[in-house]
């Protein structure tokens, strides 16, 4: 039994895996054409000074294969993309896996930060109102929540800067993952917290965790809302249900009710909300990473982007799909877990 | 039961333990902090730096900063004073590598003697030979050997070692600009020795190893390198081409985002950024806590330009027509707060000087706009696209409506249009637009080099598709006349033309917003436009 329940999984595994594929290879194919139809000529933009003549254009634009047609470039993307390579970015000169590897890890380090924070303040949040809906605190969290969504990230992490760094100084100047006056701690995981801890080095993780503290902020005020929203939503629709009414006949006690009962049921599409959450705060908060100079992968492909720099974009596109993927997948196992009924296909 | 707490009072144990260790570190840290923190200076910049080879493609200004700090060429510029801050000297060449150089008698034979004490940061001796390869390697990657070109230095064979200590440079005639060029970002003397030795069959001139690693004599060295992050340099006392620089360490970091950079100096954490909003900079000025040095950026200009091979303004008369409706005073005041030298508004009553960027013989009069207009066929307007690029949106976008407002006045619609700035430099090569704002900087401030690169060709520089024969004969006869006063007359001559038939108009110099903690002096405006830490000091 155990050894087809194993089977069973890894089979399970297989199928999703190559199901993904069509996905990955489709975003692969459609940002690779994409950044060369986009008005630009990365050969052009990147030849400068008095070097910068017909000859010199063309030359550069053989370097980087962009002189051959679009299938045979597509072709020789993906043999390289076969062995790994992901190609080199002109902006910063060094091969793009490099530069996913080291700033990747700066990226999730900060968005499951602020996703844990979010989840810590919008689940008890939205539990509490759909408890009493239409009362005070109901309305309080409504106004929250819309203060949040609605302020742009970059205002809310401009207004912290101000407030908690240039007014009251409590807080770090903005400037990345460590005060530059510290020394780094050998990277292992490239998770700084986990870094340190290593190390060690008990300083430095606090001095880390006060750097995070702001930009994580900024960044979960801006997810609490559909986090809290959700819950609250699926906590009332599971309130007034059958079971529930039973469970309290019977004389359950409230806190088993709620969360035994209410909560354990209304969880499944919050956790949807979650996923679709992560994969947003890792891929598109560009603005808090420029705000606090965080070394992230979304103000690198941002810079990329806008300097025509292809593989980068790339890359990154190609990054985000499969975490994407990756976040579904979880996800999807989460579901069992809260509820057994839900079984993976 | 019992092994669990004692299990719970271990790790409470270990967690205090950790703590006063982590505050006795943090309490020298402060220490230790203090005494070197007034010798560090902490600079934040917008872009980051890329490699620590400067002739590599693509590499970033900032990049072209950290090279000039690190590396040493054989000759630089004197500096001096304009406004409130100090400009290089574009006049006046002295020597950091070479002690001393001889001119011949027919300008076509430079001997350099190098200084007999210099040394590379590791400690070998700086010889001819570490010169030679550093200036073949030069030539060997196309984009640096483009600029050398415009100082006739093309050939490895034209640099010649005559012994451990004296360098020849011959060319086939005198070219004005073969001494500058030895001096700019590229030609930087590297540590052959050492390179060589990190270089491969199919990379010969060391580049991949040299992208990431410097091998230099230069007044800081590179003590550690976070691409995209920060960069941190250190003093290197055993330094020969100058004084010794006030400042230990140097910590240069990207802070991308423009309000950070401001608040960050402001608050004096940092000690200078160069790179803030204009209006961040008027603030900052206001409100006294912090230095603002404004320095005209001596070799560049912003303009507006007219594509002269498209109608309407293949008409010469249309393209003055535009330049006497532009809202100068209007654009100089509220683009840039009225900071940099105005290059319109030149009283007709004064000489022609032999220079450029000069000011213009153009000032708002839509009266005589509209005349000139009606004299080239286009007496009711025309409709036009005005472009810009994002990044210079902060300067751009202000002028942008007021020259839509202006030209209205004179019947031309203006579209505006604000383009990525990949997709601007490709339509202004590929000469698609009709009419747009750019700023260009030329490192070389010497009117014939000017001419050359924005006056003539079918290329980028070219921005007002300008093309007249006679002009191109008078570029190439000034580039070798030796004759002063010819030389000057030609330059007049040139001047006029570019008055009459104004393929871009120019406006301004900008300036540079150096803005600083109050005790930091010695700024300096380089024709690169990064920062020289050698001349900074902080007074106490």
């Amino acid at each position: 039994m155990i050894g087809n329940g194993q089977r069973g999984a890894l089979l399970f595994l297989v199928r999703r895996l190559s199901a993904a594929l069509p996905v990955l290879l489709g975003v692969a194919i459609f940002t690779f054409v994409l950044m060369r139809v986009l008005p630009g000529d990365p050969a052009i933009f990147f030849a400068s000074g008095p070097a910068a003549g017909e000859e010199e254009i063309r030359e550069l634009r053989a370097k980087m294969g962009l002189d051959r047609s679009i299938p045979e470039q597509l072709w020789i993307y993906f043999k390289d993309l076969a062995s790994g390579n992901l190609g080199m970015s002109l902006t910063t000169g060094r091969p793009v896996v490099a530069d996913i590897a080291e700033r990747l890890p700066a990226s999730l380090e900060l968005a499951l930060f602020a996703l844990v924070i979010a989840l810590a303040i919008a689940l008890p949040l939205g539990v509490a109102a759909a408890l009493s809906p239409g009362s005070i605190l109901d309305h309080a969290v409504r106004m929250i929540c819309t203060a949040g969504v609605s302020l742009p990230t970059f205002v809310t992490g401009l207004i912290l800067i101000y407030v908690f760094y240039y007014l009251l100084g409590v807080a770090p100047d903005p400037t990345g993952r460590l005060n530059i006056f510290l020394i780094a701690p050998p990277s292992r995981t490239g998770f700084l917290l986990v870094d340190t801890l290593i190390a060690g080095d008990f300083a430095t993780f606090m001095a880390a965790l006060h750097q995070l503290a702001l930009p994580s902020a900024t960044m979960s005020i801006y997810v609490l809302a559909p986090i809290a929203r959700m819950t609250r939503a699926s906590m009332l629709a599971v309130l007034s249900s059958d079971f529930v009414r039973t469970a309290v006949a019977m004389g359950l006690g409230r806190g088993t009710v709620i969360v035994v009962y209410a909560f354990r049921n209304a969880v499944i599409p919050v956790l949807t909300t979650v996923g679709v959450v992560f994969s947003s705060m890792l891929g598109a908060n560009v603005l808090v990473e420029k705000v606090f100079s965080w070394p992230g992968v979304g103000s690198y492909a941002l810079d990329a982007l806008l300097g025509s720099d292809y593989a980068p974009v790339q890359g990154f596109v190609l990054l985000m799909a499969i975490i994407f993927v990756a976040v579904n997948f979880l996800i999807d196992t989460l579901y069992s877990l809260a509820d057994p009924r839900v079984t993976v296909e | 039961m019992k092994t669990g707490r004692t299990a719970c009072a271990m790790v409470a144990r270990h967690i205090v333990l950790a703590a006063i260790g982590g505050l006795v570190a943090l309490a020298g840290f402060s220490n230790a902090f203090a005494q070197t923190r007034a010798e560090t200076l902490r600079v934040v910049t917008g872009a980051s730096i890329n490699t620590l080879d400067a002739s590599m493609s693509a590499a970033t200004r900032e990049s072209y900063g950290i090279s000039w700090n690190v590396y040493d060429r054989l000759a630089t510029w004197e500096t001096r004073k304009l406004g409130a801050g100090e400009v290089f000297d574009f006049n006046r060449m002295k020597g950091e590598l070479a002690e001393s150089w001889e001119v011949s008698a027919d300008g076509r034979v430079i001997t350099f003697r190098l200084r007999k004490d210099a040394v590379f940061h590791d400690g070998t001796p700086v010889t001819t030979e570490d010169v030679k390869w550093s200036l073949d390697r030069v030539l060997a990657q196309k984009g640096p050997a483009g600029q050398m070109a415009t100082g006739s230095l093309t050939r490895p064979e034209q640099f010649e070692i005559v012994d451990r200590h004296t360098l020849r440079v011959t060319m086939e005639r005198a070219d004005r600009l073969a001494l500058p060029n030895l001096g700019v970002v590229f030609p930087v003397i590297i540590n052959s020795k050492l390179a060589r030795s990190k270089a491969a069959p199919d990379d010969p001139w060391a580049t991949k190893w040299l992208a990431e690693n410097a091998a230099a004599s230069g007044a800081y060295a590179v003590e550690s390198w976070k691409p995209g992050e920060h960069i941190v340099l250190r003093r290197f006392d055993g330094w020969k081409g100058g004084p010794l620089p006030y400042f230990r360490r140097i910590i240069v970091q990207h802070v991308p985002e423009a309000a950070t950079r401001k608040t960050l100096v402001e608050k004096g954490d940092a000690d200078l950024a160069t790179d803030l909003n204009p209006n961040d900079v008027m603030e900052l000025e206001r409100g006294g806590r912090v230095k603002v040095v404004s320095v005209p950026q001596i070799n560049g200009f912003s303009f507006v330009a007219f594509n002269s091979r498209v109608p309407p303004y293949d008409n010469v008369k249309v393209r003055q027509a535009l330049s006497y409706a532009l809202p100068y005073s209007d654009m100089f005041k509220g683009a840039v707060f009225s900071r940099g030298v105005p290059l319109y508004g030149r009283k007709d009553s004064l000489p022609i000087r032999p220079e450029y960027p000069t000011p213009y013989p153009y000032e708002t009069n839509l009266v005589k706009a509209k005349h000139l207009l009606a004299e080239a066929g286009h007496p009711n307007g025309f409709a036009t696209t005005f472009s810009f690029n994002v990044t210079s949106a902060s300067v751009a976008e202000p002028m942008a409506v007021l020259i839509k407002e202006s030209l209205a006045k004179i019947g031309v619609q203006v579209e505006i249009q604000k383009l990525p700035d990949a997709q601007m430099a490709t339509m202004v090569t590929e000469k698609k637009l009709p009419f747009f704002a750019e700023s260009s900087f030329a490192w070389l401030p010497s009117p014939d080099y000017f001419f050359r690169i924005y006056y003539r060709g079918d290329w980028r520089w070219n921005f007002g598709s300008y093309s007249n024969a006679e002009f191109e004969k008078q570029i190439e006869e000034a580039r070798w006349e030796r004759d002063a006063k010819r030389y000057d007359q030609l330059v007049v001559s040139m001047v006029e033309a570019a008055f009459r038939d104004v393929p871009m108009m120019p406006l301004w110099q900008p300036a540079v917003d150096a803005v600083m903690a109050k005790e930091i002096s010695g700024f300096t405006y380089w024709f690169h436009r990064q920062v020289d830490y050698r001349q900074l000091k902080r007074a106490r």
